[in-house]
């Protein structure tokens, strides 16, 4: 499944970051943080219908030799950013919608945790958790 | 988008592919005659070739007109350099052609001239084949005016004469065969243009001839074009197959294709490259269909877009903001469309990407078309972003990035850089970011031959503001985002760089900065590792807060440690109390008309103080100031602060370096000093710090701790310093008083009645004489008590002034232990405050017998038993108690002023504290009233107690003295005057009843105490003081023997005068003749008077027997009643008795005025007084 989530506030500061493999972290967030750039563009405005602005999978943002990224933007401009390994061909587009949205809702229920201020980083181990097993499949 | 076949169709080939990447390429550049412009010679400066260049350079449109009399539009395109294999794609794609060449030289001689000549004739050599025409231009040295003759350049079609005025006469070698073209490089060179549009038709002609030339051409007849790697391909197929017919005729109508873009007819050209891309489908020639369509879509862009252009260089780098990748010169596509005719197959802005998509992947099949695809990629992403689609040109870049080509490493630098500008350009900040990074270690890459850190640094530093990242640290943590584990790295990465760049300013700076803006997000281990780094960083080159300029010019702000160490407080100090300055004159508030007003505790008032942070004190010009610090050191090793000193604007303020060391994780108070070396206001803003090898100006807004951003306080002009001391010890112990002035002390023991005197010492220490002194005591007592014990001689004082620098003076006070020596017989005196005579005396008030004992008139206090036993009981109480001491605490105060201080209406205060242990010495706990023997006088029976435990010696007359053992008492006769008439005499003249008798009382004790004055001396410590009577009380008996009596008496016994105390005898049964007169001293007559005569017995046991009846007889009146007497007249009474029986007779002889009297008398005449002889008589009757 997936190998890296990442969860981005609306000012584009990272919220969240969890990676299969810890030691590949900061290569990960290089990539990440480079695709921004890309979910920025998708969200402008100027570029976009009305309708296209109700989805909130933006879907695969790019994809490397190593990896392909996929985006997933809330309301509020939260982005979700989930890299998948490019060599595992049997992910479907539809699994990678699913997993956005349980992460979306684990998102939620995290948030609604009074003792979460947001915009603060999410240190949340039961978080971390159940990101990591949403993205490795194991739900 | 890579083809799946990639390097299917490719061979591996040997021969030389076009190596030379040239990343700047537009789509436009196409449709452009390509021109060298080459700078050759040593002689020309390049900022004079880049001047003329840039100037030829603006000639990147021509408009010729043709020979059918049409408009065309000509591109050209310059280049600085240009390597000769990028010829060889010349037939795949004819702009790839250098066409003609502008070489710039300068010389000062015949031989400089010869080398240029003979420079720019190997360059023609060099590119020979393809070259059409070339330039030279000349630069000759200015001195002279000749005319100048130049050799005309038989290669050109037309020769002809340049003449400028001023050059000298050179001529050019035989063998130059180009137009040689001769300026000043100093003047205008006004026909440069002119020559170079010139220069341009010339090629153009040539072009549209070898355009002509093919497109004349026999479509079935010609030979194949090869791109350069092709060539072996096609060794020993065969040409004439129909397929290679196809082939052959695709190639050339793209070819033809090419040519027409160049010689600017557009339209044509699309139509070839639509039919060649057709032909080249059906055989399948991938990579000229890929041209094909290439060619097509530029074609198409320069219709659309014919603005498109080139921008300028890296300096406008994150100049745009996120979210907004538009470019602000962008022009409208679709308003050019409309002023031209429709063109046949003119591809639509979408189709554009689409062709230019195809063309990319059929390119991408052939290894050795790496070149072409990567250029093609550019172009797209170029094309795209003119289109406004951030996205399509990010694919397209994306794609570059894929390619996998033999570049040498500044190639691949290049593409990098390169991709970075086109991703700022779409907005892609950070995506630039990365790809500057990864061009900045490119440079440095084990695989670089030539490691350039200096690069590395200046592509690090620029691709910091796509991390977010902002060079000034304030900035930074104000704005804080981006992503800070990347941040770290990047700044780590960057830190590296400098430092091999050998920038160790900046990597000191970078280090700094890294842990100021970083620090929160960093652990404790890389904490401590990051300051051990810039510890060893700090080593090669000290960190300092001023900003460093970079070569690019990019600055780099100052990057303080605020928070190494952590600043928990930062509080100013006053100055010692004794220093601080004060006002001369307090000047008094205006009020208002209220006293009391609750507007002023009002928010307006509080919120302007917080506002404000100006403090309540003063400092002193030329005067120590401190500020006191706290620090926290953040690391978990031992941090040492160096040269700490205070941050100040405003007057001038020097500040002296402090060094501290400060233990990890613990708070450490610390105190800066400083002098202000001007009157005025003093903001401090801040202190600086070298910590890790680091300066660093720590300014209060920046701490984290929330500061007030400065703090201002006065300072005023200086004032001079006293020393004053003492001639007393120190005393032991400063309690009451919260004055915090005090500078000495002094503490002295006294016992009551004792006298000291204390020499007060000042020095002036300053250099500033001192103009103005007041010495004032203060202290909780009552003033007149206050001055009774602490005398200062002001005059003395006064003679000090001016006290110069270094003099001293001094002046006395003397302590006078002043006390109540009386036990409190009734109320105590008013002057003697009830502190004083604490509660030792009001349990002796108690235990003693009080008035009670002297109620009998006729007691004796001498042979009064109970009186001693109750003495000796309240005495036994007296000395049980434990020795109590009063202390009296009093403060002299100094107030002084001089120099510029005074005139600013500054003084400063010096207190000493005194200490005053007051000890009981004696204590009179009883006392009366005796006659003495002279009717003058009468006997003050005093009860002293010694409360010492030494042995003290009591002068109690001039000539009388007496020993009293330490803790014990006894009595002491004193004879004293009476008090006279005249001091009382108020009394007995006037009827006002408003005189009382307590005013009686007070003068009589008045007239006691002045006279009788005990002097004690303690013969164990030499001490030696005088108890005072002040404040005794007399009862009214008493008050009649102290006053003198108004009436004079005079008894005579048997004819002869009676003295006091004289013993009479006689025998019993004899006839003593009693002989009175009364004579009146007062001014006033004295009305109803009784005289009696009263012999009694007293028994010694308190009884008194008046019933003498059996045992005397008297003849003649024993009571005579005196209805006036007048003023100095005598009144006198004459009487016998006879005694029955022998014994021990008394005789009172009394006056009185009777109960009931008149009522209009002075109060001293009241109804019912009684004036008596005394002492009574005794007489002894055998």
């Amino acid at each position: 499944m997936a190998v890296c989530a990442a969860i981005v506030g609306k000012d584009n500061s990272p919220k969240f970051f969890c990676c299969i493999n810890p030691d590949e972290e900061l290569t990960f967030q290089y990539k990440v943080l480079s695709s921004l750039d890309i979910i920025e563009e998708k969200l402008n405005p100027a570029s976009k219908s009305a309708s296209e602005m109700r989805e909130l999978y933006l879907g695969q943002l790019y994809s490397l030799e190593t990896c392909k990224i996929y985006g997933y933007v809330t309301n509020t401009k939260i982005k979700f950013i989930i890299v998948v390994d490019s060599t595992n061909m049997a992910l479907r587009d539809n699994e990678i919608r699913s997993m956005f949205r349980k992460i979306h809702s684990e998102y939620a229920d995290m948030v609604s945790n009074p003792f979460y201020i947001p915009g603060e980083p999410i240190t949340s181990k039961s978080f971390d958790s159940s990101i990591k097993n949403i993205i490795t499949g194991t739900v | 988008m890579r083809s799946s076949v990639s390097y299917i169709l490719s061979t591996s080939t040997t021969e030389p592919n076009m190596s030379h990447p040239d990343y700047e390429q537009i789509s436009h550049d196409h449709a452009a005659l390509l021109i060298l412009v080459k700078h050759i010679g040593s002689q020309l400066r390049p900022k004079t070739f880049t001047k003329f260049y840039d100037r030829i350079a603006k000639l990147n449109q021509v408009k010729i007109t043709d020979s059918s009399g049409q408009v065309r539009t000509i591109f050209v395109r310059y280049i600085k350099e240009h390597p000769v294999e990028n010829n060889d794609w010349g037939d795949f794609q004819t702009h790839r052609r250098l066409i003609g060449l502008v070489s710039l030289g300068k010389y000062d001689s015949q031989t400089e001239l010869n080398e240029v000549c003979r420079v720019h004739e190997s360059l023609k050599v060099k590119y020979n084949a393809t070259l059409y025409d070339s330039r030279s231009i000349l630069f000759g040295p200015t001195k002279d005016v000749d005319s100048p003759v130049t050799d005309k350049s038989s290669g050109s079609d037309c020769s002809e004469t340049k003449q400028e005025s001023n050059i000298e006469k050179y001529t050019t070698p035989s063998n130059f065969k180009t137009r040689a073209l001769f300026y000043d490089e100093t003047s205008a060179c006004v026909d440069l243009e002119n020559q170079i549009v010139e220069f341009i038709n010339s090629l153009f002609w040539v072009l549209e001839s070898k355009r002509l030339e093919r497109s004349r051409e026999k479509l079935e007849r010609v030979s194949l074009l090869f791109a350069p790697f092709e060539k072996k391909d096609f060794v020993g197929l065969d040409m004439e197959s129909r397929q290679n017919k196809k082939r052959c005729t695709g190639r050339m109508t793209k070819h033809l294709g090419d040519l027409c873009l160049q010689a600017g007819l557009v339209s044509e050209s699309i139509q070839y490259y639509t039919n060649a891309a057709e032909t080249l489908k059906s055989v399948n020639d991938w990579l000229w269909l890929g041209a094909a369509y290439e060619g097509l879509s530029t074609a198409s862009a320069l219709v659309l877009y014919p603005n498109m252009q080139r921008s300028e260089g890296f300096q406008r780098f994150g100049s745009l903001p996120e979210g907004s990748p538009k470019k602000a010169n962008q022009e409208p596509a679709s308003s050019t469309p409309t002023t031209k005719k429709p063109i046949a197959n003119l591809l639509n802005p979408d189709d554009i990407s689409k062709r230019y998509r195809e063309a990319i992947i059929h390119y991408s099949k052939y290894q050795n078309a790496g070149i072409v695809e990567t250029e093609a990629s550019f172009k797209a992403a170029r094309i795209a972003v003119e289109q406004n689609h951030a996205l399509q040109a990010a694919s397209f870049l994306q794609n570059v990035v894929y390619i996998n080509l033999a570049l040498s490493e500044q190639e691949k630098i290049q593409r990098f850089e390169t991709l970075a500008h086109l991703y700022t350009q779409i907005g892609f900040n950070r995506k630039a970011a990365f790809c500057l990074r990864l061009a900045a270690t490119r440079y440095v890459s084990p695989q670089n031959p030539n490691p350039n850190w200096n690069k590395c640094y200046s592509l690090m530093l620029q691709s910091l503001s796509g991390h977010k990242l902002i060079l000034d640290p304030i900035e930074m943590l104000e704005a804080d985002q981006g992503w800070p584990t990347l941040q770290i790295q990047i700044l780590q990465d960057l830190i590296v760089a400098a430092k091999r760049a050998n920038h160790s300013a900046l990597a000191t700076r970078h280090m700094t900065f890294l842990l100021q803006t970083m620090w929160s997000h960093l652990n404790q281990t890389e904490q401590k590792e990051l300051a051990i780094q810039l510890q060893s960083l700090s080593v090669q080159c000290e960190g300092s807060p001023v900003p460093l300029v970079l070569e690019s010019g990019i600055v780099v702000p100052p990057a303080n440690l605020t928070d190494i160490p952590v600043c928990l407080g930062f509080v100013l100090k006053d100055l010692k109390p004794h220093l601080r300055p004060r006002l001369i004159e307090q000047e008094k508030e205006d009020m208002g008309p209220f006293l009391f007003t609750p507007i002023h505790f009002g928010s307006l008032d509080r919120n302007k103080d917080k506002g404000d942070p100006k403090m309540e004190f003063l400092w002193v010009e030329n005067e120590a100031c401190e500020v006191s610090l706290k620090l926290s050191n953040p690391l978990s090793f031992e941090l040492k602060v160096s040269n700490m000193r205070l941050l100040t604007s405003g007057v001038v303020f020097e500040s002296a370096p402090e060094t501290v060391t400060l233990p990890p994780d613990m708070v450490t108070s610390l105190s800066l000093t400083g002098w202000a070396r001007e009157s005025g206001e003093l903001e401090i803003t801040g202190y600086s710090t070298h910590a890790l090898g680091v300066k660093s100006n720590c300014r209060l807004k920046y701490m984290t701790n929330h500061f007030p951003p400065q703090f201002k306080v006065d300072v005023i002009p200086s004032l001079p310093i006293l020393q004053v001391s003492t001639s007393l010890p120190q005393s032991a112990s400063f309690s009451n008083f919260h004055d915090d002035s005090i500078v000495t002390s002094a503490g002295l023991s006294l016992y009551h009645g004792e006298s000291a005197q204390c020499v007060i010492t000042l020095t002036n220490t300053s250099d500033i004489p001192i103009e103005m002194l007041e010495v004032t005591v203060n202290s909780i007592l009552e003033p007149q008590l206050q001055n009774e014990i602490f005398q200062v001689d002001l005059e003395q004082v006064s003679l000090i002034l001016p006290l110069q620098p270094e003099q001293t003076a001094s002046f006395d006070v003397k302590i006078f232990a002043s006390a109540n020596f009386l036990a409190p017989n009734s109320a105590v005196s008013p002057s003697i405050p009830q502190d004083l005579n604490s509660g030792m005396f009001s349990s002796l008030s108690t235990s003693l017998p009080g008035n009670s004992s002297f109620s009998r008139h006729n007691s004796s206090f001498r042979s009064s038993n109970s009186g001693q036993s109750s003495l000796a009981g309240g005495l036994t109480a007296l000395f049980q108690q434990p020795l109590s001491t009063a202390a009296v605490e009093a403060q002299l105060k100094i107030r002084y002023s001089g120099g510029a201080g005074l005139q600013s209406g500054h003084c400063r205060t010096s207190t000493v504290f005194f200490n005053v242990e007051l000890m009981p010495s004696l204590h009179i706990t009883n006392w009366d009233v005796l006659p003495a023997e002279k009717n003058t006088q009468f006997y003050l029976v005093l009860d002293i107690a010694n409360l010492t435990t030494q042995e003290m010696e009591l002068e109690y007359t001039a000539s009388k003295h007496m020993l009293i053992e330490g803790q014990e008492s006894c009595r002491v006769p004193v004879p004293v005057d009476r008090c006279p008439l005249s001091k009382l005499s108020d009394f007995y003249e006037e009827a006002d009843q408003s005189k009382h008798l307590t005013d009686i009382n007070r003068i009589c004790s008045e007239h006691i105490s002045e006279l009788v004055k005990l002097k004690w001396l303690l013969n164990a410590t030499d001490s030696k003081g005088v108890a005072s009577l002040k404040g005794i009380n007399l009862n009214t008996r008493m008050l009649d023997m102290v006053r003198m009596s108004p009436l004079e008496w005079e008894v005579k016994i048997n004819g002869d005068k009676f003295n006091a105390q004289e013993d009479l005898s006689c025998d019993a049964g004899d006839c003593m003749e009693l002989q009175m007169s009364i004579a009146n001293s007062l001014e006033t007559a004295l009305k109803e008077l009784t005289l009696s005569i009263q012999f009694y017995q007293d028994y010694n046991n308190g009884t008194l027997n008046y019933r003498m009846d059996t045992r005397l007889a008297i003849s003649g009146a024993s009571k005579k009643i005196l209805s006036s007497l007048e003023p100095k007249n005598a009144a006198n009474h004459r009487c016998n008795v006879v005694f029955f029986a022998p014994g021990l007779y008394k005789l009172d002889i009394q006056c009185y005025t009777p109960d009931g009297g008149s009522t209009n008398t002075a109060p001293l005449v009241s109804t019912g007084h009684v004036w008596r002889f005394t002492p009574p008589i005794s007489i002894q009757v055998k």
